[in-house]
């Protein structure tokens, strides 16, 4: 089918506004229609580029394999072979230079042998220094920068007079306006005293301040980050403080206490990460 | 708490609307007034909450963004009878700029504002129709003709960053 297809319903397509129905009609066109098909990708595109233009969050996970920086002054041989013609599949390599040929003289050969025995043994020291270390996990992980953020303040503000005082998150919120206006988790054990304002990781956050029944001061830094992908609770010890970072929802979190469990507590409340929660309370 | 949150995400998503649509430095002067803007306009929206039971916040969302959309057509309006229609927006500026956001501030209002509305506000069609207080076919109309002038844009922008080793004549001082 290569009949042409009404752009009204082709931008529909493109903007998400087709019922399910109508929309699998539409990819069966998608799939029969080349020229629809780039016609749709550059639409895309343009859809991704004005959301990063201006700060917006992804729809969709990032794909890097199309992503360019449009700033890059591109090499001739790439200029040649612009990436609109098809995305540049993630993994794949950009261009490169022929690599060199090998060379054949009498010296490289009669080393041939101590080469091939040195990258085994290479080999087996990075296995060895890959299970010693343990394997890199691929699951998202707050920045730490932001955790260290939340430390810095809760180490030099959180036994401080609140700025804004307050049993009440709503009154909270109202107070510090519309960006920074996330109410705090209400937690069992712990009591709410109030509020400051405080230099987050990248822009002006508010650290939460908690009481639990013996005084002790718990804090939690929450800092507007308009785009942060959404990442579990992460723990540490930062000078005697317990400390968990998270992120999610736009917002970068960061909890710190001296007592463990009040961390614990703060994260389960926050619905973060309940077995991090689990694992925080084991902790003494 | 879920509620302050999506009110947060909205408002940002305003925030940034505003940000892409105006291109008039005297609407709003600076970050205060600008959340006390959104602020307020949100408030007046969630009215709507209030006074229909059966709304629900996606209609506030709407009204909000509306109201935003005639605050600043209206803006527009006056500063080109109070300079005898003499009034352009202005230019955008293209420093620390990519193409894409030179090439939608470079779109006139009628067009940015369906655009933006729909590609960075996430607006349907017929919610974007309903917040520009247009027909929904004349905001189709708006969006294919933005999207063809950005795409024409986009592709210049392209072609000439490809063309720069060329083009840029270096002059040797000795």
């Amino acid at each position: 089918m290569t009949g042409r297809v009404d752009p009204a319903q082709t931008l529909a397509y493109v903007d998400d506004c087709l019922d399910p129905e109508a929309r699998s009609d539409f990819e069966t066109q998608l799939r029969l229609n080349p020229e629809l098909r780039r016609e749709v990708a550059q639409w895309e595109s343009q859809n991704r580029a004005i959301r990063a233009a201006f700060g917006a969050p992804s729809r969709s996970a990032p794909d890097l394999g199309s992503a360019s920086n449009e700033n890059a002054v591109r090499r001739p041989d790439e200029a040649a072979h612009p990436a609109d013609g098809g995305a540049r599949p993630f993994g794949q390599p950009r261009n490169r230079r022929a690599p060199a040929p090998a060379p054949s003289n009498a010296k490289s050969s009669a080393a041939g042998p101590g080469l091939a025995a040195r990258r085994v043994v290479g080999a087996v020291a990075l296995a060895a220094a890959i299970v010693w270390i343990g394997l890199p996990t691929l699951e998202p992980r707050p920045p730490a920068a932001l955790l260290e953020a939340g430390a810095s303040a809760a180490r030099a503000l959180a036994d401080l007079p609140v700025e804004f005082v307050a049993g009440d998150p709503a009154a909270i919120a109202q107070r510090l306006g519309p960006r920074l206006a996330l109410a705090p988790p209400l937690t069992p054990g712990l009591r709410l005293v109030g509020a400051r304002l405080t230099p987050g990781w990248q822009a002006t956050a508010t650290l939460y301040l908690y009481e639990d029944p013996r005084g002790a001061r718990v804090s939690l830094m929450i800092e507007p980050l308009d785009e942060i992908d959404a990442a579990p609770a992460r723990r540490s010890d930062v000078d005697g403080l317990s400390v968990a970072a998270w992120t999610g929802a736009g917002y970068g979190f960061v909890a710190a206490a001296r007592d463990g469990a009040n961390v614990a507590a703060l994260v389960a409340a926050a619905g973060a990460d309940e077995s991090l929660a689990a694992d925080v309370a084991r902790r003494p | 708490m879920p509620l302050v949150r999506e009110w947060c995400d909205d408002a940002g998503a305003l925030r940034r609307f505003g940000l892409a649509l105006v291109r008039d430095d005297r609407f709003v002067f600076d970050d205060v007034a600008a959340c006390a803007l959104i602020d307020k306009l949100f408030r007046q929206a969630s009215l709507t909450l209030v006074d229909s039971p059966g709304a629900d916040r996606r209609a506030a969302r709407v009204r909000a963004f509306a109201q935003f959309v005639r605050l600043y057509r209206r803006h527009a309006r006056r500063l080109a009878i109070d300079e005898d229609g003499g009034w352009v927006e202005t230019p955008p500026s293209s420093r620390g700029c990519g193409s894409a956001a030179v090439g939608v501030r470079s779109l006139p209002l009628e067009l940015r504002e369906a655009l933006l509305l729909v590609t960075l506000a996430g607006f349907t069609h017929r919610e974007a129709a309903e917040a520009l207080d247009l027909p929904l076919a004349v905001v189709v109309d708006r969006l294919l003709r933005a999207r063809t002038r950005l795409g024409a844009h986009m592709a210049a922008s392209r072609d000439a960053v490809a063309a720069w080793p060329q083009s840029a004549h270096l002059r040797i001082v000795k």
